[in-house]
C-alpha cells in the first residue's frame, strides 16, 4: 500500500540549529498518527517543515508520491495539507465565521463553505452564537475551537494538528482531542501532537515518539 | 455649509487614495512610495484617451481606472514581487517605489512636457444648492462616483474569495499562506485595485486642478497621512480618517487661512496618534489579540 505522506531523511531547522534528524515516516492511507514528545523535541518543526516553514530543511516530503520540497508554503495548503498549528492560530481582526470561512478559501471548498460551516458548528455548537464576534474577542477555548474549526472547513487530505489540548482545562481539552479524532479521512491521514499520551491512548493507529528531534525506537 | 461640503468632497478623493494605500501596507507590508506616480501615470491615460478617442465621461473615467490599474500592477511586477521575502524587503521595496517614483514623474515630464493638461469636464447636470452652500457638477460627481466605488470596492473585500484573501494577509500572512492563500497574485489584485481607485481619484480631482508629472505628490502624502491615521488595513478606519482630514483642512483654510493647513493638520495627526497609536481603525475593529 503506498503512503499518502511520506518523509524520508527529513532534516530542518533554524538558522544554525538542526531541530529535526533525519525523520523518516511513511503515513499510510487513512491513518490516525500521535506524534508523542516533550517540548522542545521537535514535534512543531516537524510539522512545520512539512509545508516548508522552516529557515531550511534537508531529505524529502511526498503526498501522493509527489515531492513537496519545492512548493512554498500556499502549494503545499492548496494540495491538501491542513496545518493546525500551535496556539491560537487565528485571525484576530475577522469575524468568527471569516475565520472559519478563511479554512474554505482554496476554489473547490468555497463553494461549499455553507455546508462544512454547519458541520464545524454542529461539532463546536457554542460558536453558532458568535459567528458575528471579533475572533480576538473569545476566549482561550473558543479561540482554539475557531482554529481547529478553520482546519476543518478544508478539504483536506492530510490533516497535521499540533498540540490542540495546549493550555487548555483537561475537559476542554479532550473535546478538541475528540474534535480532531473525528475528521472522516477516507484516503487521507492524520497526525495529532501531544505531549500527554493519555489524551489520545487507543485512539490512534500508532504512536510515534520523538526525542531530540529524532525518532525514538 | 459650504465646510461640509467641502469636506465630503476631500474626504471621497482621500479615501479613494488611501485605501489603496492602507491595503498595499497593511497586507504585504509593502509602502508603496509609487502610488503619487500611478496617479499621475492614470492621469495621462485619462487625457490621451479624452484627446485621441473619446471625450466621454465613462470613457475618460474606465480609462484612468484601467491604466491606474496596469501601472499598480506594473510597481508590483518590477518592484513587489521580486523583493518579497528576500532580507529586508520592507526598505528595499520603499527604497524601490522611490526610484520608480522619481523616475515616472520626469519620465512624464519628458514625454508630455511641464504644461499641466486638462480634462473634459464629465459631470454636466449642473449646479445645485445645499443650504447656502453651492455645489457644483464636478463636485457631486466626484462625491457620487467615488462613494459608489468605494462601496463596490469594500462589498467584495468584504463578501468575496478574494476579498477574505485581502483581509486574511492584513492578519498573519502564515496563516494566510496555511489557508492556501497565494501571496503573489494576492498582491498582483490589491495592487490593480489600488491603482484603479487612485486612477478615479486623479480624474475626479482633474476635474478642478489639472493633469501634470507631479499630480500624484500631493495625494500621495495626503494619502499617506490618511493611511497612517486611518490605522493600516482597516477600511472603515480608513474612511473616517479621511472625513477627519477633510475637515481637518476645510475649517483651517475658511477660518484661518489655507497656508495653515499643514500646520493643524500634523496638529491632529499628533493629538490622534498619542491617543490611538494604532490609528482609528482600532476604534471600530475591537481588540487584536
Amino acid at each position: 500500500m503506498s503512503a499518502v505522506l511520506e518523509l524520508d531523511g527529513l532534516c530542518a531547522g533554524y538558522g544554525p540549529m538542526q531541530v529535526v534528524h533525519d525523520v523518516d515516516l511513511a503515513v499510510r492511507p487513512g491513518e490516525r498518527i500521535g506524534l508523542l514528545g516533550l517540548n522542545g523535541h521537535g514535534k512543531t518543526t516537524l510539522m512545520r517543515s512539512v509545508l516548508g516553514l522552516v529557515d531550511w530543511r534537508r531529505g524529502d516530503v511526498r503526498l501522493d508520491g509527489g515531492s513537496l520540497m519545492r512548493a512554498g508554503p500556499h502549494q503545499v495548503a492548496r494540495r491538501g495539507v491542513v496545518l493546525i498549528p500551535q496556539g491560537d492560530a487565528i485571525f484576530p481582526g475577522l469575524s468568527v465565521r471569516d475565520n472559519l470561512d478563511s479554512g474554505a478559501y482554496m476554489s473547490g471548498s468555497w463553494r461549499r463553505r455553507d455546508e462544512r460551516r454547519e458541520r464545524v458548528l454542529g461539532i463546536f455548537p457554542q460558536l453558532a452564537d458568535r459567528l458575528g464576534q471579533t475572533a480576538g474577542t473569545l476566549s482561550g477555548g473558543e479561540r482554539r475551537m475557531v482554529a481547529i474549526g478553520r482546519g476543518l472547513m478544508a478539504d483536506g487530505s492530510v490533516y497535521l494538528v499540533d498540540e490542540p489540548s495546549l493550555g487548555l482545562a483537561p475537559g476542554l481539552a479532550q473535546r478538541m482531542i475528540d474534535a480532531v479524532l473525528s475528521l472522516e479521512l477516507g484516503a487521507g491521514a492524520l497526525i495529532l501532537a501531544e505531549q500527554n499520551r493519555a489524551l489520545f491512548e487507543g485512539r490512534v493507529d500508532r504512536v510515534i515518539r520523538l526525542h531530540g528531534g529524532r525518532v525514538a525506537t | 455649509m459650504t465646510i461640509v461640503v467641502t469636506t465630503i468632497v476631500l474626504a471621497s478623493i482621500y479615501s479613494l487614495v488611501a485605501i489603496g494605500i492602507s491595503l498595499t501596507w497593511a497586507g504585504l507590508g509593502f509602502l508603496n512610495l509609487a502610488h503619487g506616480v500611478i496617479f499621475a501615470v492614470a492621469g495621462y491615460g485619462a487625457w490621451l484617451t479624452a484627446e485621441h478617442l473619446s471625450e466621454g465621461p465613462v470613457a475618460v473615467i474606465l480609462a484612468g481606472m484601467l491604466v491606474g490599474a496596469l501601472a499598480g500592477v506594473f510597481v508590483c511586477v518590477v518592484v513587489f514581487l521580486p523583493l518579497d521575502g528576500r532580507p529586508n524587503a520592507e526598505i528595499r521595496t520603499l527604497m524601490g517605489t522611490l526610484a520608480l517614483s522619481f523616475l515616472g514623474v520626469n519620465l512624464l515630464q519628458e514625454i508630455f512636457g511641464p504644461q499641466p493638461k486638462a480634462l473634459p469636464s464629465i459631470f454636466e447636470w449642473g449646479n445645485f444648492e445645499i443650504g447656502n452652500a453651492v455645489v457644483t457638477a464636478d463636485r457631486s460627481g466626484a462625491v457620487v462616483t467615488a462613494v459608489a466605488v468605494l462601496s463596490l470596492v469594500v462589498f467584495a473585500l468584504l463578501r468575496s474569495r478574494v476579498g477574505l484573501g485581502v483581509r486574511v494577509l492584513t492578519q498573519d500572512p502564515e496563516g494566510a499562506a496555511l489557508v492556501g492563500v497565494n501571496r503573489r497574485t494576492t498582491a498582483l489584485a490589491i495592487l490593480a485595485v489600488s491603482g484603479a481607485l487612485a486612477g478615479l481619484a486623479s480624474v475626479l480631482l482633474a476635474q478642478v486642478f489639472y493633469v501634470s508629472p507631479e499630480a500624484g505628490y500631493t495625494p500621495l502624502v495626503k494619502g499617506l497621512i490618511v493611511a497612517m491615521l486611518g490605522g493600516l488595513g482597516s477600511v472603515p478606519g480608513t474612511i473616517a480618517a479621511a472625513v477627519l482630514v477633510a475637515a481637518c483642512e476645510a475649517l483651517t483654510s475658511t477660518y484661518l487661512g489655507g497656508q495653515y493647513v499643514l500646520i493643524t493638520l500634523f496638529v491632529l495627526i499628533a493629538v490622534v496618534l498619542l491617543i490611538r497609536p494604532r490609528g482609528l481603525g482600532g476604534l471600530l475593529e475591537t481588540a487584536r489579540a
